[in-house]
């Protein structure tokens, strides 16, 4: 379980960390006044100082325990967590995979897999729903709307 | 009077055959957005925003925008039958829709929220019709310095009036800010802010940002709680409807007001999310019968709905007259207008009469059609809600995916959007904004253009924003919506000690709830 303190804790990390890569990267491109006017990267330097001063504050805001933090000290529960993990876990390896399997096949096996191996459907039917996402996305855009989704390196390897 | 007869000729585009029939599609697959949890009206939009490549602009805005339309009144049949808010702009729906239904009055909680809603849209519309014209006007006249005040103005009043954490707000705008700017720099040519990553050149489609914020992040948002629909009947009867909407007018004050916060929230950017939490607090203070709101009080129903449509429909008024959208989902709209061309602000007042006037006038007829439909599908819908979510979740995912991936054929999109979606998750858990976020992508680039061009022009020096009365009260009040927040908090600090914990704790959680 995660408190709300944590999570509060790794966002302003996250938005902290963005803004010095900000500082960082826009400082290659030149920041302040020269004879072509502002330079390139002055806007995007300001914007990385704001971020971090932002996510300092947020930061500060987020170890002392305000009324607001206290009152809900939990952010997410264990159950919540593995809810979470449940659908996080399995789309992400659904992307990962899709380079190699292509979206038709990788969409398909997501869609049965996700259905089946927690028994929330039967396995015929879930079969049939894999085939039958497939099969629209197949329709809906290679035929209707003429936009080639990628086929994966599989497929390449059979010569599709 | 020229408005009028402007407004005719648009009528004369908006009510053809092709034009009704988007429209209907337009309704229907808003209702069904708007409807699923996980979906909403910004990333439905960005979903249909390619497919519209080929069409003309005027067909391609009539459908984005009736789908917009569509999803407000979908987001409010799921809040009213199932205790389950479907966008986030209808959750203070649920406070006293779902218990009138609950208590056996579904269809007069149904239709009393649709007749407000129509309502609210109608004020909005009619103010777009008299205003906007009128706005694009005086902003003819604007140089780089007078819109870099403006777009000030704007992303100011997300901060002082949005109702979340001034400085998360400031982080997540100041982080769109970021993202806009990455790839290449369209003033000196340069690349910016890449990582080295060559992809990046090309930069990040706020399409992408938007699947990825609301789509995946309102997907875990909704995983985690496992709601089960518990749906009252959702059988309508024509006669208690007509009934119902009979009743409205007695409540006149209640809408009148409503639409008036409405229209104020969706010009000045707030969103309609804002405005709704807003109308419905401002209502219950005030009615005579406040302290029966949350049991199924008909003034809070009409109170949220009213503001909801209102500033869902005004917010496309700063969209076409200043080019600066009013809500999340007009942001994406005008990232549309820019994909086919045209260049929104003042000069499509001037140069896409059609366009512009097409719009409104399928503003009114798309309303309508709007009422007439989500009336006649509520029962089709509501079945909709009886998929498991475990079945619903998935295809979601490869709906997002798919979208993601087709905006410009690149895997790495997918993976952003990925990133994207833990991203929202993230914001929404914590309650930061997600509007100032997406806003700021979409015209960062413009924001930044016009405050560099106001440098080249006053060779460096801020004066400029200083040099004439009009931009000199911009900013001002730019200024002054910045440090609102801080001035509010001035008093709190004085009564602090005195007043017990135990209620602001409660009214803390219940103003940050404002920014789901």
């Amino acid at each position: 379980m995660i408190s709300r303190r944590a999570l509060e804790l790794a966002t302003a990390f996250l938005t902290g960390g963005f803004g010095v890569a900000v500082v960082v990267s826009s400082l290659d491109n030149g920041i302040g006044w020269s004879s072509a006017g502002v330079d390139a990267g002055t806007f995007p330097f300001l914007t990385g100082i704001i971020i971090v001063l932002g996510s300092l504050y947020n930061l500060v805001r987020g170890v002392v325990p305000a009324a607001t933090l206290a009152s809900v000290p939990i952010a997410i529960t264990a159950i919540e967590l593995r809810r979470l993990a449940g659908l996080f876990v399995p789309a992400a390896i659904f992307v990962a995979a899709i380079p190699l399997l292509g979206m038709y096949v990788a969409s398909a096996l997501y869609i049965f897999a996700v259905l089946a191996i927690p028994r929330q459907q039967s396995v015929p039917r879930a079969l049939g729903m894999a085939a039958a996402t497939a099969l629209a996305l197949y329709i809906v855009f290679e035929r209707m709307f003429q936009v080639s989704l990628p086929h994966g390196a599989l497929a390449a390897a059979f010569g599709f | 009077m020229d408005n009028l007869g402007e407004l005719l000729h648009g009528f004369s585009i908006a009510v053809t055959l092709p034009h009704l029939a988007l429209m209907v599609i337009g309704v229907l697959l808003g209702i069904l957005v708007g409807v699923l949890p996980g979906l909403g009206a910004p990333n439905g939009v960005s979903l249909l925003l390619p497919l519209t490549f080929g069409m003309q602009p005027v067909s391609a805005i009539i459908l984005l925008s009736s789908m917009y339309w569509g999803a407000l009144f979908g987001g409010s049949v799921t809040s009213i039958l199932f205790n389950i808010p479907g966008e986030p702009s209808s959750v203070a729906t649920t406070f006293d829709g779902y218990p009138m239904a609950r208590d056996g009055r579904p269809t007069r909680a149904l239709a009393t929220a649709f007749g407000s809603a129509a309502f609210g849209a109608l004020i909005g519309v009619i103010l777009i019709t008299f205003l906007a014209s009128w706005v694009a006007q005086v902003a003819l006249a604007f140089g780089p310095a007078e819109y870099f005040a403006v777009y000030f103005l704007a992303f100011a009043s997300f901060v002082g009036m949005g109702g979340a954490a001034p400085i998360k707000t400031v982080v997540a705008l100041a982080i769109g800010f970021a993202i806009a700017a990455i790839g290449i720099d369209t003033v000196s040519g340069s690349v910016r802010l890449t990582m080295g990553v060559d992809e990046l050149v090309k930069g990040v489609n706020f399409v992408v940002a938007v699947m990825g914020l609301f789509g995946i992040g309102e997907l875990l948002v909704a995983v985690e709680e496992e709601f089960h629909a518990r749906a009252v009947s959702s059988k309508i009867e024509w006669r208690e409807v007509f009934r119902a909407i009979g009743r409205l007018p007695r409540h006149s004050v209640a809408l009148l007001r409503s639409a008036a916060i409405g229209c104020w929230m969706g010009i000045t950017p707030g969103g309609p999310t804002a405005a709704s939490f807003m109308s419905y607090g401002i209502a219950r203070r005030f009615s005579r019968r406040g302290r029966y709101f949350g049991t199924g009080e008909v003034e809070g129903i009409i109170s949220p709905e009213t503001a909801d449509h209102a500033a869902g429909t005004s917010a496309l008024l700063p969209m076409l007259s200043l080019g600066i959208p009013g809500s999340a989902t007009a942001a994406v709209m005008m990232g549309g207008l820019m994909i086919w061309g045209l260049n929104p602000g003042p000069m499509l007042f001037v140069d896409q009469k059609d366009f512009v006037w097409g719009l409104i006038a399928s503003m009114y007829v798309g309303n309508i059609v709007a009422v007439v439909l989500v009336l006649l599908t509520v029962p089709v819908f509501a079945a909709l809600m009886r998929i498991p979510f475990v079945v619903i979740a998935p295809l979601i995912v490869i709906i997002c995916v798919v979208g993601a991936y087709s905006v410009s054929n690149s895997y790495l999109d997918v993976v952003m959007m990925l990133g994207f979606g833990v991203v929202g998750y993230l914001f929404k858990k914590l309650f930061y904004p997600l509007a100032p976020l997406v806003l700021a992508i979409v015209i960062g680039d413009k924001a930044e253009d016009a405050f560099r061009q106001s440098m080249l022009i006053s060779k460096g020096t801020l004066g400029i924003f200083f040099a004439n009365k009009l931009v000199t009260c911009l900013i001002v009040a730019g200024i002054a919506l910045l440090l609102l927040p801080l001035v509010l908090q001035l008093p709190r600090l004085w009564r602090k000690p005195a007043s017990a914990a135990t209620e602001t704790t409660a009214q803390e959680t219940a103003r940050e709830k404002v920014t789901i």
